[in-house]
């Protein structure tokens, strides 16, 4: 069909697919295939505090960060993180999106507002969360002492098992939104009439929601995991701006790990190696998806 | 019959309403204690116990964090990174999802599944070879480190795949025929494109820009990491600084600071988020 609309155009006004796209393609492979290539050569070489290359070194960087318990420690944090951030905001977002599916007076204000948090840059975000969890003056304490939910000021961010989890818990607050765009765009493609069909047969709602529902947002539940994870394995502001990492090391990830091996330790190579080591996780990730994910047929 | 349905709506209206309220109070806590804080007398601030409200509205607050984090400079960055590299990504852009809307041609699959591992590769990972090239790249007797343009492209490239994402999904809604027709007529494919074409893709182009505008305006590993310099630093940098590493933060002066610098972009957002449903809708189901 699309071959046959191209057959109609006059040929001296055929334009080739490929120089439209050229100026897009040298943009992205300057800017991300260039840092690629030198991530690849920074990870195998001595590099100085100043970038200096002090010659070929072998996975001595890989090593070293191997042999470093922070980065261990990272690694399974990250784990959890993604799996914390991404399995919540799906969790929560599922509900949500139904209800905002349903017909109901103020939705459209609804809707808004559980956009929201999309709208804010991670790191304005990230500022707020750290002043409203401060200890003393911050108003999540001041509001659950009100409440008489807690007696004292309870150190959040200052404490190695509390502030992990609070950060888990920012994390989801911020994917939600994104989370139920995918779910109501999903929603939105699903067919009225079945459900009228379904209740004249008598299935009842959480009939109605296993097996009508479920099934026809799978292909959008899994699109929300992928992009979630991709998203989630890979933010550094939410962390970064809360608690760098700290309290001792007790909510690094991997990429607070990086930026702080490279920028604030002064050691590019070993950073390099934490970079490549994300990338072969996030490609593992993404291939070990394709490869269970059932083939849907060549629907384009 | 009619008020009956009017009650049950109204009923469902109040059922969804309290589902949602939990999520509601969590979402707009962060907003109230920006709002809050950003209004208070300095020296209720840091009073214990705390309180939420303040004694009076001190709007004072505004004008001095203005003075005092040089807000207007950072600003005007923010302005200016933002806006160009939106340009940027949207001329590169708007050829390139042309081509996947309405050509088939070979390696139209490879080209998607570049974008879609610029994706994956988000700046931050990127960030040291990101910091390297910039370092290379000769510019005015210096390099490109520490210069507003390095971010500006930087920005731009990783939003390529965004910005070709939602047009493409959106270029394909639009009929073939009209510029067909114009063929017809005699006019060149470029010129069909620019008359025909364009015209109708507007909304989508608008709101694509817009969006590739306030990821700019949000970002902050790149600009964290390429520039030094407080006269180039954007307002999220500039904001963070504020905060970290300090023995004291005149809390009061960063929530008027983050509130400024929030509230256009959530204002924004919020009138254009349906139509980000839309287009990611639609290019999800490609």
């Amino acid at each position: 069909m699309r071959r046959s609309a191209g057959a109609r155009q006059p040929s001296q006004t055929r334009l080739n697919p490929w120089v439209l796209i050229l100026p897009s393609l040298a943009l992205a492979l300057f800017v991300i295939g260039y840092p690629l290539y030198n991530i690849v050569f920074q990870s195998v070489h001595a590099v100085s505090r100043f970038g200096l290359i002090r010659g070929f070194c072998g996975l001595d960087n890989f090593r070293q960060v191997f042999a470093d318990p922070v980065f261990l420690a990272s690694l399974v944090r990250t784990v959890w993180w993604t799996l914390g951030v991404v399995g919540g905001a799906v969790l929560v977002g599922l509900p949500v999106a139904l209800v905002l599916n349903q017909d109901f007076y103020g939705r459209g204000l609804a809707r808004v507002l559980v956009m929201l948090p999309w709208s804010v840059s991670l790191t304005m975000t990230a500022i707020v969360w750290r002043w409203a969890f401060n200890d003393e003056y911050g108003m999540v304490n001041v509001t659950l002492q009100r409440l008489h939910l807690i007696s004292g000021p309870v150190h959040w961010l200052a404490s190695s098992t509390l502030a992990f989890p609070v950060e888990i818990l920012v994390g989801i607050l911020v994917s939600v939104p994104f989370t139920v765009t995918l779910f109501l765009g999903g929603l939105a493609s699903v067919p009225g009439d079945i459900y009228e069909a379904a209740r004249v047969e008598g299935a009842s709602s959480w009939q109605q929601f296993r097996r009508l529902t479920l099934p026809l947002l799978r292909p959008f539940i899994n699109m929300a995991i992928v992009l979630n994870v991709i998203y989630v394995f890979n933010s550094f502001p939410i962390i970064w701006v809360m608690t760098q990492g700290g309290p001792s090391n007790s909510t690094h990830i991997l990429v607070t790990y990086l930026y702080e091996r490279g920028f604030r330790l002064g050691k590019p190579g070993e950073a390099a190696a934490v970079s490549l080591i994300m990338l072969l996780l996030l490609f593992a990730a993404t291939a070990l998806y394709l490869k269970i994910q059932p083939r849907e047929g060549g629907a384009a | 019959m009619r008020a009956f349905a009017d009650r049950r709506k109204l009923r469902r209206s109040l059922y969804c309403w309290l589902a949602l309220a939990p999520l509601v109070v969590i979402i707009l806590f962060p907003f109230a204690v920006m709002f809050l804080t950003a209004v208070k007398p300095p020296e209720e601030v840091f009073i214990y116990p705390a309180r939420w409200l303040p004694s009076h509205f001190r709007w004072a607050n505004f004008s001095d964090m203005w003075v005092a984090t040089r807000f207007g400079r950072a600003l005007e960055n923010s302005l200016l990174v933002s806006l160009s590299s939106m340009l940027l990504a949207i001329v590169v852009s708007v050829p390139a999802a042309y081509a996947l809307a309405r050509a088939t041609f070979r390696g139209q699959g490879a080209y998607r599944q570049f974008l879609l591992v610029t994706q994956m590769l988000s700046p931050i990972l990127l960030v040291i070879g990101l910091f390297r090239l910039a370092a290379m790249i000769h510019w005015n007797g210096g390099n490109l480190v520490d210069t507003r343009l390095s971010v500006v492209v930087a920005y731009a490239a990783f939003n390529i795949a965004f910005a070709v994402w939602m047009l493409s999904s959106y270029f394909a809604t639009i009929p073939r025929d009209l510029e067909e027709a114009a063929w017809l007529e005699g006019c060149g494919r470029a010129r069909a494109m620019l008359k025909v074409f364009l015209p109708l893709a507007a909304p989508a182009l608008g709101v694509t820009a817009i969006f590739t505008f306030i990821n700019g305006w949000n970002e902050f590993a790149v600009v964290y990491t390429l520039i030094r310099s407080d006269a180039n630093k954007t307002l999220t940098v500039q904001i963070t600084d504020l905060v970290a590493g300090r023995y004291t933060v005149e809390w009061h002066q960063v929530m008027a600071a983050t509130l400024l610098a929030t509230l256009p972009v959530s204002v924004l957002f919020a009138w254009l988020q349906r139509y980000l449903v839309k287009g990611l809708a639609l290019g999800a189901v490609k």
